[in-house]
C-alpha cells in the first residue's frame, strides 16, 4: 500500500471522513424527526445544535465505566473495538472519490455480506458476555430477527451483482452509467431499505434494542467509553449501509461532470455521493419517524412470508433482464 | 363510532411533513419570555402594613410554611400584649395560596415568581413581614 | 415455594394460583422504563408467553390515610389532591363532597357547574396523557409528542382557570375557591373544537396505521364474565360492553342536568380501549362546552364553618381512571378520624393481571398501560401466606423489627 492509500484510509474520504458523517447524520436524525413531532431538537451545543453528537460522545466517553461482576470481562474489553472495525474497515472498500475505492478486491461484495454478519455477531457476543437478564432477552430476540432479514438482505444486495455481472462494488457502481439500478429493479432497493432498518434495530424493528420493554436490549449493561463506542458505531453502520445502497442502486458518485481536471472531477463526485447519501439517510429517517414498533413474532412473519419472497421474486426479474 | 378509513402503513406522513413546516411548540425559555396566566400561582409576598398580625395565616397553612415571630409589645388598656408578625420559610411553601384567602385585611398575595431555585436554603427565609407598619 | 421444581415444570395449586420454578419467574419492575410508579410484578413465563402475573405492591406507599389525621379538615385538601397528579382533581372532589355530606350546606349551582367543567377538563388530559403514553410503549414516538402538544391546550386553560396546571387546588368546602375568569366561556368552546378535531384525526390514525393496530388488536382481551367476576372500574369495564359510570348511576355536582352519554366498546382489547378513551374525550369536549352555556349566575362558594360535625360519610365520584371511593369519618374534632380512600387501580390491578395472560413479554408494557395504572393512588401493605393460607395486616413496628430480624440472620 503506498502512503497515499493510508493518509486516504485514516483522513479521507476513509475512517475520519466517515465519523463525521455518523455524527452529521445522528444530528440530522435528531433534527429531522424532532421537528416533524413539533418539537426543536438540539440547539445548544454549536449553532443549531449540530456539535450535540459530539458533545454526547465526550460526555459518555468521560463517565465511570461499570462493569457487571460475572460478565466475560475478556469480551467486554475487546468486543467493541472489533465492533467498531467491522463497518470502520468497510467503508473502505466503497467508491467515493471516483469509480475507485481505496481498497478494492474482485469480490469485495461478499466480504460486505460477511461485514454485515460479523456486526450482528459482535453485537449477540457483547449481549451475551454482559450476563443480565434483559441482555439474554435481547440476544434471543436480536439472533431471532437477524435471520429473518439477512435472506432478504443478501437477495438484494445479489440483484445489482447480477445486473452488473461484477461482485466488486466499484464495479456495479461503475457498470450503472446513467441508468441506475434503482429504475431497473425498485423493489430490490425498498427491500434493501427495509432490512436495513431491521439491521439498524430502528422502528418498525427496533426490538432488540425496544427501551420501553427491555431498557437498552443488548446495550443495557454498558456504560462510559464502551456505551460511547457502540453508539458510534451504530451510526457509522447506518452511515455504511446507506453508502452501500447509494452504490449499489444510486449509481455511486456518478453523475453529470463538468471538467476534465482529475482533482475537480474528485470534487464532483464526492458532492453527488454525499447529496445521494443523505437523500437516501433522510429516507430512512422519516420511515423511522412515521412507524410505531412491531412485536418480534409479527416481524418474522412479516420478513418470511412478503419480503423475502417479494426479494426472489426481483431477483428472477433481475436474471430475465440480465440475459436479455 | 366512525367508519375509519382502510389500513395501511405510514399514516402518519401527510401530518409529518406539516408539522415540520410549522413552527415547533416548544416554548423559548430560557432563551425567550415565559408568559404566565393571570392566576399563575408563584411565590408568596406580603404587604407589612395591611398585616395586624392575628396569626390565622399560621394556623391553615398546610406546609407549616409561617410562623409567628413577636416583635414587640403594646399596651391594650392596662394589659401588655405581644406583637406578632409572620416569618416565612418559603423553602417549604407549595403556593396554594390557603393563607392569601384567609387572610382577611387583603396583606398576603402569591406573584408571578416561579424562578424560585436558590444556593443556600437560608436564602428563601422571608422575613418582610416583621417589618411592622412599613 | 415448597419443594424444588425442575426448569419448566409448573404444578397447579388451588383457585388459579401455580407453583413454579425460579428460572421461568421474570421480574418486571419495580424499576423498569415502562412503569410510570414502581410496582413488582412477577411474571411467570413459558418461553415468551405469559402464564400467570403475580402483583406485589407497597413500593411507594406514603401513609397518606395516617397523615391526614393530623391534619385538619382544610390542610387536608391539599394533602389529597397531591395523591395523584393526573386525577388530582377528582380526589380533590371526592374528599371534599364527602365533608360537604357530613354538612348541612348546600353548594351553590354555579359552584357545581364549574366543578363539572375543570373535572371534565381533568378528564380529557388524563385520557390524552394516555393515549400519548400508549403510543411510547409501542415505539412510536411520534403519536406521542404530538398528543402531548394538543394536551398543552388544556393545561393552559387549566392554568388559566385555577392557577396551576396539575396540582389545582380550586375545589374547597362549600364551592370552589375563585370565580371563572372573564371571557373564559368563548375560550372554552374555541379549544373544544379543536380538540374534537384532533380527536378525529387521531381516531383515524390509530385505527388504519398498521403497525399500531397489531400492537393493539386483539392483545389483552378479556371477556364478560371475566369483567362481571374481577369487577374492575372504570374505562377497563366499559370496554367490555358495560355500561356502567358513577356520573350517571349517583350523580354529584352537575351531573344530573348535565348528563353524559356513558360510552362502551366491545371487544375488551387494547384496540377497544383506545377508541372508548377517544369517544370518552368527545363526549367531555360537549360537557365542558354545555356547562359553560348553560352556567347559572350566583354565588360561587358557601361559607362552611371550620368544625364539621361529628358522623360519617362515604362518596364516589367518577375520576378518569374509574371509581374513586372516599370514606370520611369525623369525631366534632378539627382533625379528621379516618379517611379511607378506594383508587381505581386497586380494582384494576387483578384484571389487568388476568389481561396479560397469553400475552408475550412485548406487551406487557402495552397491556400494563391499557390499564391507565396509578400506583401512586393505590399502594398498601398486606401480607398474603399461601402455604399456610393466612393472610393478615402488618403494623408498622412488627415491620421494622421483623426485617432487622430477618437481615441479622442473613447476613450472619
Amino acid at each position: 500500500m503506498n502512503p497515499l492509500q493510508v493518509v486516504q484510509l485514516l483522513l479521507f474520504p476513509g475512517l475520519t471522513f466517515f465519523v463525521w458523517l455518523a455524527f452529521v447524520f445522528e444530528w440530522l436524525e435528531r433534527k429531522t424527526s424532532a421537528r416533524m413531532q413539533g418539537r426543536l431538537g438540539p440547539v445548544v451545543t454549536g449553532p443549531f445544535g449540530i456539535l450535540q453528537p459530539v458533545a454526547d460522545f465526550f460526555k459518555l466517553a468521560s463517565k465511570e465505566e461499570i462493569i457487571p461482576a460475572q460478565s466475560d470481562k475478556f469480551v467486554l474489553r475487546w468486543g467493541p473495538a472489533l465492533y467498531f472495525a467491522a463497518p470502520a474497515i468497510g467503508i473502505a472498500f466503497l467508491p467515493i472519490l471516483g469509480f475507485q475505492s481505496i481498497l478494492f478486491d474482485p469480490l469485495d461484495l461478499l466480504f460486505m455480506l460477511f461485514i454485515l454478519a460479523f456486526s450482528t455477531l459482535m453485537a449477540a457476543m457483547l449481549g451475551y458476555a454482559s450476563a443480565g437478564r434483559y441482555s439474554t432477552i435481547a440476544v434471543g430476540r436480536l439472533v431471532v430477527q437477524y435471520t429473518s432479514y439477512e435472506v432478504p438482505l443478501i437477495l438484494s444486495m445479489v440483484t445489482p451483482a447480477v445486473l452488473a455481472r461484477s461482485l466488486s462494488i466499484q464495479g456495479i457502481a461503475a457498470a450503472q452509467g446513467s441508468m441506475w439500478y434503482i429504475v431497473i429493479v425498485p423493489v430490490a432497493f425498498a427491500v434493501f431499505i427495509i432490512a436495513s432498518l431491521a439491521e439498524l434495530e430502528k422502528p418498525p424493528f427496533d426490538i432488540p434494542s425496544a427501551k420501553t420493554e427491555i431498557v437498552g436490549g443488548w446495550m443495557t449493561e454498558f456504560s462510559g467509553n464502551t456505551l460511547a463506542y457502540v453508539k458510534l458505531t451504530k451510526s457509522l453502520s447506518y452511515v455504511f449501509l446507506s453508502a452501500l445502497a447509494v452504490s449499489l442502486f444510486l449509481g455511486g458518485p456518478g453523475g453529470p461532470v463538468i471538467s476534465a481536471d482529475q482533482n475537480l472531477q474528485a470534487l464532483f463526485y464526492t458532492v453527488y455521493f454525499m447529496v445521494k447519501l443523505f437523500a437516501v439517510g433522510f429516507l430512512i429517517f422519516v420511515i423511522r419517524t412515521a412507524l410505531a414498533r412491531v412485536r418480534i413474532d409479527q416481524a418474522t412473519r412479516l420478513f418470511w412470508t412478503f419480503i423475502t419472497p417479494l426479494s426472489l421474486a426481483q431477483l428472477a426479474v433481475a436474471i430475465f433482464v440480465g440475459f436479455r | 363510532m366512525k367508519e375509519v378509513s382502510r389500513r395501511r402503513v405510514g399514516k402518519a406522513l401527510g401530518e409529518m411533513f406539516r408539522t415540520a413546516l410549522e413552527k415547533p411548540v416548544t416554548e423559548e425559555y430560557p432563551f425567550g419570555d415565559k408568559v404566565v396566566t393571570e392566576r399563575f400561582r408563584g411565590r408568596l409576598d406580603i404587604d407589612p402594613v395591611k398585616c395586624t398580625g392575628c396569626s390565622i395565616c399560621e394556623i391553615v397553612c398546610p406546609a407549616e410554611v409561617i410562623t409567628m415571630v413577636p416583635v414587640g409589645k403594646k399596651l391594650i388598656g392596662t394589659r401588655e400584649v405581644e406583637i406578632k408578625r409572620p416569618s416565612f420559610e418559603l423553602f417549604t411553601c407549595i403556593s396554594c395560596g390557603q393563607c392569601v384567602d384567609d387572610c382577611k385585611f387583603g396583606a398576603l398575595t402569591l406573584t408571578h415568581t416561579f424562578e424560585l431555585a436558590v444556593f443556600k436554603k437560608e436564602s428563601t427565609l422571608m422575613k418582610k413581614g416583621l417589618n411592622i407598619g412599613k | 415455594m415448597s419443594e424444588d421444581l425442575q426448569h419448566g415444570q409448573r404444578k397447579e395449586l388451588s383457585a388459579g394460583l401455580i407453583q413454579y420454578s425460579v428460572e421461568s419467574a421474570m421480574p418486571f419492575g419495580p424499576i423498569h422504563p415502562s412503569l410510570k410508579e414502581p410496582e413488582y410484578f412477577k411474571l411467570i413465563l413459558e418461553g415468551e408467553r405469559i402464564v400467570q402475573v403475580i402483583p406485589r405492591i407497597g413500593y411507594v406507599h406514603r401513609g397518606i390515610e395516617r397523615a391526614a389525621q393530623e391534619r385538619t379538615w382544610v390542610k387536608n385538601i391539599y394533602l389529597f389532591e397531591r395523591i395523584c397528579g393526573i386525577c388530582s382533581f377528582a380526589h380533590s372532589l371526592g374528599y371534599t363532597h364527602a365533608v360537604e355530606a357530613l354538612t348541612p350546606f348546600e353548594v351553590p349551582k354555579r359552584a357545581k357547574y364549574i366543578r363539572v367543567i375543570v373535572a371534565e377538563l381533568e378528564r380529557i388530559h388524563s385520557h390524552l396523557l394516555w393515549l400519548g403514553l400508549l403510543g411510547h410503549w409501542a415505539g412510536f414516538d411520534t403519536l406521542f409528542m404530538w398528543i402531548w402538544k394538543d394536551r398543552e391546550h388544556i393545561l393552559d386553560l387549566e392554568e388559566a382557570i385555577t392557577g396551576n396546571r396539575v396540582h389545582k387546588s380550586y375545589s374547597t368546602f362549600g364551592g370552589v375557591r375563585m370565580d371563572l375568569p372573564d371571557g373564559i366561556a368563548a375560550k372554552l368552546k374555541t379549544e373544544m373544537k379543536y380538540i374534537e378535531k384532533r380527536v378525529d384525526y387521531y381516531e383515524n390514525l390509530v385505527g388504519a396505521e398498521e403497525t399500531l393496530t397489531v400492537r393493539t388488536k386483539g392483545v389483552g382481551r378479556i371477556s364478560q364474565e371475566t369483567a362481571r367476576r374481577l369487577s374492575p372500574v372504570g374505562p377497563l369495564l366499559r370496554c367490555t360492553g358495560i355500561a356502567r359510570d358513577v356520573r350517571v348511576e349517583d350523580p354529584y355536582a352537575a351531573y344530573d342536568e348535565i348528563a353524559p352519554r356513558v360510552q362502551t366498546s366491545n371487544d375488551g382489547d387494547i384496540a377497544s380501549l383506545l377508541t372508548l378513551r377517544l369517544n370518552e374525550i368527545r363526549e367531555s369536549c360537549w360537557m365542558v362546552s354545555e356547562a359553560a352555556e348553560r352556567l347559572p349566575t350566583g354565588p360561587y362558594k358557601v361559607s362552611i364553618p371550620r368544625a364539621v360535625p361529628r358522623g360519617e360519610s362515604m362518596f364516589h365520584v367518577e375520576a378518569p381512571r374509574g371509581e374513586l371511593f372516599y370514606f370520611v369519618k369525623s369525631g366534632g374534632g378539627s382533625a379528621p378520624e379516618r379517611v379511607k380512600i378506594r383508587t381505581s387501580t386497586m380494582a384494576n390491578l387483578l384484571t389487568a393481571t388476568e389481561m396479560l395472560k397469553g400475552c408475550t413479554l412485548a406487551d406487557v408494557p402495552v397491556v400494563l398501560t391499557g390499564m391507565d395504572p396509578c400506583f401512586g393512588c393505590m399502594d398498601r401493605i398486606s401480607v398474603l401466606d399461601v402455604g399456610q393460607s393466612k393472610e393478615w395486616s402488618v403494623r408498622g413496628e412488627e415491620l421494622r423489627t421483623y426485617g432487622i430480624e430477618y437481615y441479622r440472620k442473613r447476613l450472619s
